[in-house]
């Protein structure tokens, strides 16, 4: 199998590579902290990669979600999530810019 | 006839008070009264309300009262419903136990309030939990810890924690909670009360904020399995709203709930006795007698075993925060919570999540996004996603030879405020006996079965294939029988 990892540490530079997946700022001290917890959670995890791979050889992962049929339904009132928004301007939420023209 | 106090009707079972309230003989609006002057009491006392509207839950009370008076049958006619705070009720603020959805006011009723309140049910106030519904004791929530009205020094458990306290302290009969690892059978069990998972898509999951879409399902809390089984028989049943929400036809819960155990074939989960962290003394002393009683009682015990059981903790804690990672996404400060950080779009993302979501929810989220990045999908999600599949099939095979499993809910009853606090693995593992019914997608029931020896309540679990609720809730009521556990009140609970 490709990709297995013997002795899984993770380490501060780990834990930053996945806080910004997540879009999550870390201080320093809670980035220290987290590497040390994760990795004890991991290694308890470890178990898991111990089993045989003939065992799991033939296990599908579950099915999908299912779905309804796409047709439109009526939305949530507009009042409510415009009550709800941070911001919201002639029918849209209102975000910091993202397209600049320079 | 003398008229019932409302006073009175809230030590009993609801559906004593709902015949009062159906029979005109007391008001829904005075039940709502007293019900509300004990909340207030719950959440000074316990923290077990985020959130209360004195003014909307008369009105509410009254609309009921106008109905009954129209000669509408109400099986829960005004019957005080507690909500935890991550399950929308219309007009209510949703928090979730997080400052993140400070200030969200729900635009409607989740599908299993919508059904309870159709019943005649009244929502008295919204419930304390941890925060997005992670975390087994109720001290990860964001405005502060739930306390245990059978020792306020104890964790109620989690993370309906405020819903059990709730009901524990007698301010509700009725409580709705989350289960998705054990959320509601946990706080059950330590609490003395009767909590149910029902099969994977039985009771709609539109209105929940999600947490882990594929475990997350809504659940009941109460004092007696009589109730616990009314409850499940309103909220139960199909909703277009809910894409995962079974078509197929309830069962009825409610036909044979005194049938007893007699001839049933009963199995006891052989890996509950080697689990990691031992089986505190009392919780194995009242595993043995709740075996007992169903033997006494007529069942056929014999040990039964579900090999792949001491790795569901891994397989659940890789697989729910994989999930919850995806699911808390939604949470970026664009079209509700807690904006922060304006400076640009990613700032804001960065700044909304990062003051607004808590320590144990960024540790889950972290944990679920390193299980699912590039290099370690296979060897954690992939993995722990197959063997999910097996456990369920390890379940299957169980189910050959017996028609339910018993063991206990919890390792150990209740324990002290902080005392995992600082060891997110030793929380994690207090889930060991409740993630296995939530991996596999069936149902399962906690009912009191005993006291510990400093008076603390224990709960076993009765654990069935897809659609067995009958039997769960049959086999729980000959426990509860044998237990005692209905006669005794908690030394907290307000008056």
């Amino acid at each position: 199998m490709t990709g297995y990892i013997v002795a899984m540490r993770i380490d501060p530079a780990l834990v930053s590579k996945v806080a910004a997946l997540a879009a999550l700022e870390l201080s320093d001290a809670e980035r220290d902290a987290m590497a040390g917890q994760l990795t004890r959670i991991v290694e308890h995890f470890e178990a898991l990669r111990e089993l045989p791979e003939e065992i799991l050889a033939g296990e599908a992962v579950p099915r999908a979600t299912p779905l309804r049929p796409d047709e439109a339904q009526s939305g949530s009132p507009g009042a409510l999530v415009e009550a709800n928004a941070p911001a919201f301007a002639h029918g849209h939420f209102v975000v910091p810019r993202v397209v600049t023209r320079d | 006839m003398t008229e019932p106090s409302p006073a009175a009707l809230l030590e009993g079972p609801f559906t004593a008070l709902a015949d009062a309230v159906g029979a005109r003989r007391v008001t829904a609006r005075a039940v709502a009264e007293e019900s509300l002057k004990r909340v207030e009491m719950a959440r000074e006392a316990f923290g077990a309300f985020l959130s209360t509207d004195a003014a909307k839950t008369l009105k509410e009370a009254g609309d009921v009262d106008r109905r009954v008076q129209a000669g509408e049958r109400l099986p829960l006619a005004g019957v005080p419903l507690a909500v935890k705070d991550n399950i929308n009720v219309a007009g209510r603020p949703s928090t979730a136990g997080s400052k993140l959805l400070l200030g969200f006011v729900s635009p409607d009723h989740a599908t299993c309030v919508a059904r309870l309140v159709g019943a005649g049910a009244v929502v008295v106030g919204k419930t304390n939990c941890d925060e997005f519904g992670m975390g087994s004791s109720n001290e990860n929530s964001a405005y502060g810890p739930v306390r245990n009205p059978w020792n306020p020094a104890r964790v109620p458990g989690g993370s309906s924690g405020g819903s059990a306290a709730a009901v524990a302290s007698r301010a509700v009969p009725l409580s709705l909670g989350t289960d998705t690892g054990g959320s509601v059978r946990q706080p059950a069990a330590l609490c003395g009360l009767v909590g149910w998972k029902p099969t994977y898509g039985r009771v709609s999951r539109y209105g929940l904020i999600a947490f882990a879409s594929s475990f997350d399902q809504a659940g009941a809390l109460t004092r007696s399995v009589d109730e616990a089984a009314r409850a499940f028989a309103v909220m139960a049943g199909a909703d277009p709203k809910d894409s995962t929400s079974l078509a197929t036809p309830v069962p009825d819960v409610l036909a044979a709930l005194r049938a007893g155990a007699r001839g049933k074939r009963i199995g006891l989960l052989a890996e509950a006795s080697s689990a990691e962290g031992g089986l505190h003394p009392d919780v194995k002393a009242s595993f043995e007698k709740a075996a007992e009683t169903l033997r006494a009682a007529g069942a056929v015990v014999t040990p039964v075993s579900v090999p792949r059981v001491p790795l569901a903790v891994p397989v659940y804690y890789l697989t729910a925060t994989a999930e919850a990672s995806s699911n808390l996404a939604r949470f970026d400060g664009v079209r509700y919570g807690a904006r922060k950080g304006d400076a640009s779009l990613a700032a804001l993302y960065l700044k909304t999540r990062s003051s607004g979501f808590g320590p144990e929810v960024k540790r889950r989220i972290l944990l679920g996004t390193f299980a699912l990045s590039a290099g370690y999908h296979d060897a954690y999600y992939g993995r722990a996603q197959r063997v999910r599949a097996l456990l369920a099939k390890d379940f299957a095979a169980a189910f050959r030879g017996v028609d339910a499993i018993l063991c206990p809910t919890t390792p150990e009853p209740a324990f002290q405020l902080g005392a995992k606090t600082d060891d997110p693995l030793a929380m994690y593992l207090e889930d060991v006996f409740t993630v296995p019914a939530s991996l596999a997608g069936i149902p399962a029931v906690s009912v009191p079965s005993d006291f510990s020896r400093d008076g603390l309540p224990i709960g076993m679990q009765l654990i069935g294939p897809g659609d067995s609720e009958p039997l769960l809730f049959t086999l729980a009521r000959v426990l509860e029988d044998a237990s005692g556990a209905l006669a005794r009140r908690a030394p907290g609970a307000v008056s």
